[in-house]
This record gives C-alpha cells, sequence and structure tokens, in this order.
C-alpha cells in the first residue's frame, strides 16, 4: 500500500513537472505553425507568384536595438513578404557565441536558420557537415543580384571543394589592410608636416609631436609587420597566419617561413629600435588592450590603417580630440595592394534548414539595390534618416538595424557631412589597381597537424611576438625561441601546409 | 572567565578576522568606486578605492538606454528566483523524503540514480536537444529554472537532515493513520527547517546568479534576467574591444568598458548584499546541523 503510493506520488509529480513544461511552450510551438497558417492571414497578398510562404530565422550577434525590433516586426517583416514571400525571424545572441558555443549547439541540434561566418568556421563546420551546400542556387535567380554587387573573389573565397557554402555580404574595399599608416592628420600638421612617405619621416613625425606632446602614446599597436613591409624587404608579402606568408610579386606556390626569414630580423629590429625609442609604449608589454583605448581617446599619434578606418575610426576619436583628423599614408609605396577578394564575412545556412534557396532570396534582397539597402541598414527615409541634396546622410537614430559593416557596400552605402569627398573618391577606388592574393580562396585544413598547431601558437605568444613587438632583442632570444618553435613541430606543419597549398594553386591557377 | 593568555589569542584571532574580512571586502569597494569613475582616468590610472574623478556617467549611461529592459530584467529574475527556489525546493525535499521513507524498497535504487548525475553527464548537447527537442522549455519561463530543480548535492543536504529525524516520529504518526502526504508536509518539513532554509538559500543564489540557462534556451528578450542581460553586456563589450572580431568587422567602437562592468556588478550584486546579511546565520548553522547530526 505504501509502495504504491510513493510509486504514485514520484510518478504524479513527474507528470506535473512534464506537462508544466509543455504547456508554455507558446514560442517554438509558432515556429512549427504549417506555412498554409501563414499564407491564409492575408498580408502576402502581393506575394510573388509561384512561391510558398516560407518562415526564415536569421541569427545575429551583438545587441539588438529598440528601432530593430520595432522595424523587423513591421517594414521589414512587409517588404520581405513582398519580395520572397517569407517571414523572417531576427535572434540576437551574445558576440561570445559567434562562431562555436550556442550557435554550434544550434547547428549541431538541426535547427533551421541562417547566420553569418568566416573562412576558418566555416572549414571547420563545413567538415562537419553542418551548412548547406548552396551551389544549386548560385547561377539562378536567387543570387542574381548579390552576383551583381559583390565581386566574384569573395564567392571564391566561401567554396570547398569547388561547392559554395557561404554567400558573401558586402563589398567592401579591402586590399591593403593594416599596409597602411593611418596617422592623426591634425597632429602632422600641428608640427609643420605635410605627408608621411617614409619610415624615416614616420619617425621625424613622432619625434616631432613627442617633442610638444611628451603624453601621446607612438604606435597604438604592437603589430607593423605589414606597415612597415615597404622599409624592410623589396618582396611583396601576405601572411596567411603568424607563422606563414607568401611573396606576391613572385609567380610560384613558395611558403615563406616568416619567423625564418631575413625579413623577420629587419623587421624585429626595427620594432626594437621602436620600442627603446618609446615609440611603442612600455606598457605594451603587459597590457596592450590599453593601446586600442588610447587611440580611442586620442592619445596616439599612429595606427594600422585600412581603407575604412579613416571615417569608422573617426567617430570615437574626435569625441575626445573634436579636431582630430584621419589620413592613411603607405611607406615607400611602389607595390600593388594585395587583396583576399572583397570581404570576409558570408552568410551560411545550417544543413538542416528546409528551404536553402529561400534564404539565399533574403541573402540577395539585402544586396538588391540603393532602396532595399537604405531600408536595411539605415530605416525608413525622414523618419530614421534624411538625406541632403549632395545625398548625404544624416542619421536621426543612433539606433542599429542590420548592422552597417556587414552589409557595406561601395556601391550603395552612404557617408556623413563630415567626410570629405575626396575621402570618398579615395576610399571608392581604393581597389583599383590591386592585386587578388594568390592564397585567396584557399583554406588549410589543419586537421593533420592541430596538435603541432596548438603548441606553436603556445610558443608564439610566449616567445616569438614579444621579439616581434621589440619587446625583446632579436640576437639574444631569437635562438631560443625558434628552438622551441622547431620543437613544436614547425617543419611538419609548413610541409603540411605547403603540399596542401600547393595542390590547390596547381588546381586553381590559370 | 578568559585569562590573559586567551585574550591576547581572541584578540589574535579577531585580528585574523578582521584582516580577511577586509581581503574579502576590498574587491567590493574596488567595483563601487570604479563604476563611479570616469573611464579615462581608470584607464590611465587604474582602481582606487576612492573613485577617480566622480561621476554618475555610466549609471546614466546604462539607465539611460535600458530603463525598461533592466527593470524588466530585475523582475524576471525576482520572479524566477522565487518561483525557482519554491519549485526546487518542493521537488529537491520530496526526493530527499523517498529515498530516506524506511518502507520504500526501490529507494537505494533512486539514490544511486540521482548520485550516479553526480559523477557523469550527458553532455551539453544531449542536454540542449532534451529541453529544446523534448520538453520544449525554449524561450518559456520554465525554462529558467525547471532544468535546476534538482541538485543532487543538496538533495543529499536535505536528505541527511530528515534521516537525522528519530524513526519514532514518523512511526507514531503512522499509527495514527497519517499517510505519506500528511507525513511529509506535517512532519517532516516542520522538522527539516533549519535543512529546508539552507538549500532554498543555496537555490536562491543559484537562481539569481545564472546566466547559463537564458543563454541557452532564451532568444526572447522579455524572458532575459539581470544576470543575463550583464553577461550579455559585458560579452559584447570585450568581444568587441578585443579585437578578435577585426576579422569579420573591422569596426572600432569605444564603449565605457570598466566602469560599465562594474556598474552592472554592483547593480547585480545590490540585492544579495542586502539580503545577505539577514539570512547569512542560516547558511553556517545548516551546514553545522547537518554535518554533526547527519
Amino acid at each position: 500500500m505504501v509502495k504504491t503510493r510513493v510509486w504514485l506520488g514520484s510518478a504524479l509529480s513527474a507528470m506535473l513537472l512534464l506537462s508544466a513544461c509543455s504547456n508554455n511552450n507558446g514560442g517554438s510551438a509558432g515556429e512549427q505553425t504549417a506555412p498554409e497558417e501563414t499564407a491564409a492571414n492575408g498580408s502576402n497578398e502581393s506575394a510573388p507568384e509561384g512561391l510558398k510562404p516560407a518562415k526564415l530565422k536569421i541569427v545575429l550577434y551583438g545587441e539588438e536595438s529598440n528601432r530593430m525590433k520595432e522595424l523587423s516586426k513591421a517594414e521589414f517583416n512587409d517588404i520581405i513578404k513582398k519580395e520572397i514571400n517569407a517571414e523572417v525571424e531576427f535572434q540576437f545572441l551574445p558576440w561570445t557565441e559567434y562562431g562555436g558555443g550556442k550557435t554550434d549547439l544550434m547547428l549541431s541540434t538541426g535547427e533551421d536558420f541562417a547566420t553569418y561566418t568566416d573562412t576558418n568556421y566555416m572549414v571547420k563546420s563545413v567538415a562537419k557537415g553542418l551548412y548547406a551546400d548552396l551551389t544549386p542556387y548560385m547561377d539562378g535567380a536567387a543570387a542574381a543580384d548579390t552576383k551583381n554587387t559583390v565581386d566574384e573573389a569573395s564567392f571564391k573565397a566561401f567554396q570547398l571543394g569547388g561547392k559554395q557554402y557561404a554567400v558573401p555580404v558586402g563589398n567592401k574595399p579591402n586590399s591593403a589592410e593594416f599596409y597602411s599608416v593611418l596617422a592623426r592628420q591634425d597632429l602632422l600638421e600641428e608640427v609643420g608636416m605635410s605627408a608621411i612617405t617614409s619610415l624615416a619621416e614616420l619617425e621625424q613625425f613622432y619625434d616631432k609631436v613627442h617633442e610638444k606632446h611628451p603624453d601621446l602614446v607612438g604606435y597604438a599597436a604592437t603589430d607593423a609587420r605589414r606597415l612597415l613591409m615597404y622599409e624592410y624587404t623589396d618582396k611583396n608579402l601576405y601572411w596567411l597566419n603568424d607563422f606563414l606568408a607568401v611573396d606576391e610579386a613572385a609567380k610560384d606556390d613558395q611558403i615563406i617561413s616568416w619567423f625564418e626569414s631575413e625579413e623577420f630580423k629587419a623587421y624585429a629590429e626595427i620594432m626594437r629600435g621602436w620600442y627603446s625609442k618609446g615609440i611603442i609604449p612600455k606598457y605594451a608589454a603587459t597590457n596592450s588592450p590599453q593601446l586600442q583605448s588610447d587611440w580611442n581617446s586620442g592619445k596616439a599619434m599612429f595606427w594600422a590603417g585600412t581603407a575604412a578606418r579613416p571615417f569608422e575610426g573617426a567617430a570615437a576619436i574626435t569625441q575626445a580630440v573634436p579636431t582630430a583628423k584621419l589620413t592613411n599614408y603607405f611607406l615607400s609605396k611602389d607595390l600593388p595592394n594585395i587583396s583576399r577578394g572583397t570581404y570576409s564575412t558570408a552568410w551560411f545556412v545550417s544543413a538542416n534548414a528546409a528551404d536553402p534557396e529561400r534564404y539565399v532570396m533574403f541573402f540577395n534582397l539585402l544586396q538588391k539595390n540603393q532602396e532595399l539597402y537604405d531600408l536595411f541598414a539605415y530605416g525608413l527615409k525622414d523618419t530614421d534618416y534624411t538625406i541632403d541634396e549632395n545625398g548625404r546622410l544624416t542619421r536621426n537614430t543612433t539606433d542599429e538595424l542590420i548592422p552597417d559593416w556587414l552589409l557595406m557596400n561601395k556601391n550603395f552605402m552612404r557617408f556623413d557631412k563630415s567626410v570629405p569627398d575626396d575621402f570618398i573618391a579615395q576610399y571608392k577606388s581604393w581597389d583599383d589597381g590591386a592585386i587578388i592574393s594568390k592564397a585567396a580562396g584557399f583554406n588549410f585544413d589543419n586537421t593533420p597537424v592541430k596538435n603541432e598547431e596548438t603548441k606553436m601558437n603556445g610558443v608564439f605568444s610566449e616567445f616569438l611576438a614579444p621579439i616581434a613587438s621589440g619587446f625583446l632583442d632579436y640576437e639574444s632570444n631569437f635562438p631560443k625561441a625558434l628552438e622551441k618553435l622547431k620543437t613544436a613541430g614547425l617543419d611538419k606543419y609548413i610541409a603540411e601546409y605547403q603540399k596542401q597549398f600547393s595542390e590547390w594553386y596547381k588546381a586553381n591557377q590559370p | 572567565m578568559p585569562n590573559q593568555e586567551n585574550r591576547t589569542l581572541i584578540a589574535f584571532f579577531y585580528l585574523c578576522i578582521g584582516v580577511f574580512a577586509l581581503i574579502c571586502l576590498a574587491p567590493f569597494v574596488l567595483a563601487v568606486s570604479g563604476s563611479l569613475s570616469t573611464e579615462s582616468r581608470l584607464a590611465a590610472e587604474g582602481y582606487s578605492f576612492l573613485p577617480r574623478g566622480f561621476t554618475l556617467e555610466t549609471y546614466t549611461f546604462m539607465f539611460g538606454s535600458k530603463a525598461e529592459q533592466i527593470l524588466r530584467a530585475y523582475m524576471t529574475s525576482v520572479i524566477v528566483t522565487v518561483l525557482g527556489t519554491v519549485c526546487a525546493v518542493l521537488v529537491t525535499t520530496a526526493f530527499a523524503y523517498v529515498i530516506t521513507a524506511k518502507g520504500f524498497r526501490f529507494r537505494n535504487s533512486f539514490a544511486f540514480l540521482a548520485y550516479f548525475t553526480m559523477l557523469f553527464s550527458g553532455g551539453t548537447l544531449p542536454w540542449y536537444i532534451l529541453c529544446t527537442k523534448y520538453y520544449h522549455l525554449d524561450d518559456t519561463l520554465a525554462g529558467l529554472f525547471v532544468p535546476y530543480l534538482m541538485n543532487v548535492f543538496l538533495m543529499y543536504l536535505q536528505a541527511n537532515y530528515f534521516k537525522s529525524i528519530p524513526h519514532e516520529v514518523i512511526e507514531s504518526a503512522q499509527m495514527d493513520g497519517a499517510g505519506h502526504f500528511r507525513i511529509f508536509f506535517r512532519i517532516m518539513l516542520p522538522l527539516g527547517q533549519v535543512g529546508l532554509v539552507t538549500i532554498s538559500l543555496f537555490y536562491a543564489l543559484q537562481f539569481w546568479n545564472d546566466f547559463y540557462l537564458p543563454l541557452m534556451l532564451v532568444s526572447d528578450e522579455k524572458l532575459y534576467t539581470i544576470q543575463y542581460m550583464m553577461y550579455y553586456m559585458m560579452a559584447n563589450i570585450q568581444y568587441l574591444a578585443s579585437g578578435t572580431n577585426a576579422q569579420i568587422s573591422g569596426v572600432t567602437i569605444a564603449p565605457p568598458l570598466e566602469s560599465a562592468k562594474m556598474a552592472m556588478t554592483c547593480l547585480t550584486v545590490l540585492p544579495i548584499a542586502v539580503l545577505y546579511p539577514f539570512l547569512q546565520r542560516y547558511f553556517v548553522r545548516g551546514i553545522i546541523v547537518g554535518s554533526v547530526k547527519g
């Protein structure tokens, strides 16, 4: 009798628990509503013919702004419904879940969604079969506009074994990323200089400003191998990762072991000089995040530049120093810019998605034309932003919609009044004459040398990074560091990399 | 009457405890002072026990754009903590009662099943599938506490209190015709009160501090808890400031970094800091009583 009651009690409480959980699943039940139901709600009168209603889930990272919440339920929803007969739900996750964490869990459990990726994350996920193959939709109408407005090389970067696993977003000039010196033009002019064209002039800039403002930091980073490249070598180096580079000027598939090269020695010596001289502050060795904070608060003279940094970074600095102006300079530049394709971010669709083509149509919509780009990036005209007679943008809200860095397409993007005309012209033509890296589109499969890579990364941060940043002297510290790197498996790693790269190079070069 | 030697010893112990208390208090003082300092001076000069360049800017920044969300998150946290604690205590004590009930033949098997989960777990992926695909806990309020309804360690703690209650009490109740429900609610729970308070406090702390369940199971912003909001904010700030995103975004932003962290810490710690002194004795007494009698 007693036993029966205890059993009964346990069973009852278990049932109670389960029913409590399943009664309340309004959200997920909604997700599984049959598509027909949404078709019947009358709002798709103008939906394109022949397309069944679909439900899409787009995961974005960062915080959802209030305006984004409003628009995604109203205008965004209407236009997406009208154009591709789909309902889109935007789900926001913390940035830490990008490329792992919950994103991985959602992929592994077969959820139907799409979000963005980079080449590293793509290689890992495709190996596990987590991304849908989007190749069949690339040449059809689904991706037609993206194909026109986004550079072909960017598509190639997201192909593996000839299959397209992600669709690049945006079209942003990004050649020669970090190969230029982003200098504080206002300081440069204050000390009577107009431009920087060599290392000597850069150091002169530092000396003069340092004399006037001893509290300012010189270089606000610890890695200057790209911007100094024009000084220490005639090669046109492009780094594949921290350890390896290729020479874009040579027409071969030779991989260069960066740390073992003469170029590294020359570079390390310049950096040692910078550190001793104080161009790189002493605290950089132990507190490198402080450098970026100093740059943002206008307490540094120069940084590594990209095409967009003069206006992207200006907002933060002008808060602290209203007169600050930023300009890109190349040191003794006579080599073509190297590009890895126009963009490094792309949308992927989860392997279990019911309708991958519709997702591709959605990605296409974001880059379809100026009108839609304006809507998704800036919101409603005259409510969220205004455009003056010169086509300059004034935003009435600071709320971010679909992040503009994600959409950024030089064919559509708008600038605000503070950006000078000549800068816009320079920005739009930034990639002219640039060469596509010979490694663009190559994705290294690190599985055979995973252990070596992990050990090498450890040696890199402990022994090599301090030499590369000038905190330690090359002559007395490098031999030991190299020995550690060799013990960690550098040679095996290079051999594997060279093997995969040569095979790929042979198959892909004309 | 303590003699001179004892007095010296006691004074020494007080000194040790005092120093230890100060060491424990220091981080909180730093957090409060950090939250009231200006970001630039904090970055340049580091933390101090008195605010550097006193300002309420960080709190204004946080409440300015997010007052409504913060209040809602507070509400959700309170609801989850109260509801979660009540349910968890009920489930835990019921289980503890079952495995201590003398007449129940399978009580050891049940105890073993619970114990087994202390040693081995199924892993995150199966857990996630179970919660989302089978129990449909995603985006529900239940999802914020149901997965934590039974902490096996606390269940054993409670079982120990129950074991310390003389069996004769239960037997006499049974003779008078009381059933298990009556014994459980009228005898075991009142007699195991100290343990009950202890595990309630542990559960309450756990539910208040948790950000994992919202991270995993919730995407609807209305269900964010205050801890998850803090986690979300910190995760974004750190990720964006670390520069690891340069590859994908290349965007430079400058959020109030250290001071924002400290302000959010103060906001989340506040309720616990206010309540803890009043409840602290139960923690200590509960654990000691359990250990001696158990």
